[in-house]
């Protein structure tokens, strides 16, 4: 498979995950994936235990893969020590050492990579994330978007090539968002390899146009997030409606052209829908001409994770 | 500065706390208290310097080396890994430049340090008192050498095991009840690979004759007393355990 048939693969990568499964006794939390990031900002996109966090820990060599290989810049890191010049990590947990103050954690980052003045790269790093102001007091009482923030200067200090970030913007204010996802992009428009993952797909949109979805562990698809919204539009909305004559109503939506089926139950219709905009516009209408009183218009299951299955099943 | 030493002042920052200094400091201080407070006993009932020395190596082999100082050390010790772990700092550490044997070395350096600050004070304590009661300096040094020994010999035990087992400190006190004061105190040959006869060893080779002629079978085992020796014992053990724990930084899964 090439990047121009596979959409999960780019033509020049720094990473390249090749077929790669991990599994913790019986459960699978990665299966088969083979995908490679380059430079520029990829989203790594999945629900909560899709195995994202897996996958990126695969690629810094934080966990072995029980099959299957990855290569940073053509090396395993975990035998080429080097690579880790070129990669920063923001992990999801914590990672703080609670009796350091900000400086002091970033300087001890700075410090384990070699940078040449530690202090004045812990400074730089500080100042790129606006924590300058509190450098000097312990990361222990850190707010959690400060610590986040802490992170990914921790991870920047040394200026790596790959940036590989699990849930960054979890905890931050939309401001604290807004500034990270700023820089996130202008690393990434400077050339670094920048990979975040997120289960937000609205957060992912505003940062990349190239997502890989994966779920259950599985790439559930890849390429341009328009592509992958496209897909997703495929997918029947489930609506329930609650009105004072669920029966002739039910009977009228079933001719309805954007409607794939209806059941009722004592309290509510609950509807399929292909355009569920559609539905919406035209269900006033209906009701009038049914003279029926809606109480209830809702969607009943908008959940990202019930998109990524969708796109699972129909892979 | 080096990673080495970044790695080994972190480390102590992140595992000596307050608490667990004073809480580590009283109970290593302990042994010069009780033998105070014994000394002052004998005293009342007419006790001498020979009496003193009889209390001072039974406290020395019997409660100092063999509980407070393994017990002090285990803590330190398991602390220096499985807080990195309990802490999720792993990943701040190892996705880094530095040889793992780096990580490893200042680990166990870190170890023996911190814990030997405690062992230590307790060793200065409780040499200071004996000493007095026991109207000579000449045990001094050998015992705060013998602990020196002894804290390095079981950091080196007890910092892989840190790491491996959640644990670890049960996991260790088991190994002290069962390896320690039995095994190794049953069967002499085996007292080669034991920190405690390895750190009574060192103090008896730095000694007096009289503390080696009056020591038990069981406190020193198979060992000849000798300072160098048991040094090099316990730096031994120390490389030891610094390929263990590179071993376990190359092949473990580090997020778990």
């Amino acid at each position: 498979m090439t990047p121009e048939t596979n959409p999960a693969l780019v033509a020049n990568p720094t990473v390249e995950v090749s077929e790669v499964s991990k599994w913790f006794g019986q459960k699978v939390a990665v299966s088969g994936v083979n995908c490679s990031f380059g430079p520029g900002l990829t989203g790594l996109l999945g629900p909560n235990g899709a195995g994202k966090t897996t996958l990126l820990r695969m690629l810094t060599g934080l966990t072995l893969p029980s099959q299957g290989d990855v290569l940073v810049k053509g090396e395993r890191p975990r035998s080429q020590i080097d690579r880790y010049r070129d990669i920063g990590f923001v992990p999801e947990e914590s990672a703080l050492y609670n009796t350091l103050t900000g400086k002091q954690y970033v300087t001890y980052a700075a410090q384990l990579s070699g940078v040449a003045a530690p202090g004045q790269a812990a400074d730089n790093a500080l100042e790129t994330v606006g924590l300058t102001a509190d450098a000097d007091r312990p990361v222990g009482g850190f707010s959690k978007g400060m610590r986040q923030r802490a992170k990914v200067a921790a991870a920047l200090v040394h200026q790596p090539e790959i940036l590989v970030l699990d849930e960054p913007l979890n905890g931050t204010d939309p401001v604290q968002r807004a500034h990270l996802i700023a820089l996130f992009r202008d690393l990434a428009n400077r050339g670094n390899t920048v990979i975040v993952s997120s289960h937000v797909l609205q957060e992912v949109e505003r940062m990349t146009d190239r997502v890989i979805a994966i779920v259950d562990g599985k790439l559930a698809a890849a390429g341009d997030i328009s592509a992958i919204r496209r897909a997703m539009s495929d997918i029947p909305y489930r609506v329930a409606i609650e009105c004072d004559k669920p029966r002739h109503l039910g009977a009228a939506l079933i001719d309805h052209d954007a409607v794939f089926s209806v059941t009722i139950d004592r309290k509510a219709l609950h509807v399929e829908t292909s355009d569920l905009s559609m539905l919406g516009t035209s269900i006033a209408g209906l009701a009038q001409r049914l003279d029926t009183r809606l109480s209830r218009f809702a969607p009943e299951d908008e959940s990202l994770e019930s998109v990524f299955r969708y796109l699972v099943e129909r892979r | 500065m080096t990673a080495f030493t970044a790695i080994t002042r972190v480390t102590i920052r992140q595992t000596l706390r307050v608490r667990r200094f004073i809480g580590l400091g009283l109970l290593s201080l302990s042994v010069a208290g009780t033998y105070l407070l014994t000394s002052l006993g004998q005293r009342r009932g007419g006790g001498d310097p020979d009496t003193a020395f009889d209390i001072f190596l039974g406290m020395t082999i019997g409660t100092f080396m063999n509980i407070i100082v393994p017990v002090v050390t285990l803590i330190i010790a398991t602390a220096v890994l499985g807080e990195e772990r309990r802490d999720n700092t792993m990943s701040f550490l190892v996705l880094r430049p530095v040889r793992r044997t780096t990580i490893a070395a200042a680990k166990v350096t870190a170890a023996f340090l911190e814990a030997f600050a405690l062992t230590g004070m307790g060793a200065i304590g409780f040499g200071i008192v004996a000493s007095i009661r026991m109207e000579t300096w000449e045990y001094f040094v050998p015992l705060l050498v013998g602990t020196a020994v002894a804290t390095a010999a079981y950091a080196a035990v007890f910092v892989p095991l840190g790491y491996l087992l959640k644990r670890a400190t049960l996991i260790g006190l088991t190994y002290l009840f069962i390896w320690e004061n039995g095994i190794a105190g049953a069967v002499p040959a085996v007292a080669g690979i034991s920190p405690w006869r390895i750190g009574v060893s060192a103090a008896a080779g730095l000694a007096p004759d009289r503390f080696f002629e009056e020591l038990p079978d069981f406190a020193v085992g198979s060992l000849t007393p000798g300072a160098g020796g048991a040094t090099a014992k316990a730096i031994v053990l120390m490389m030891l355990s610094t390929a263990a724990v590179t071993w376990i930084l190359f092949k473990r899964d580090l997020a778990t």
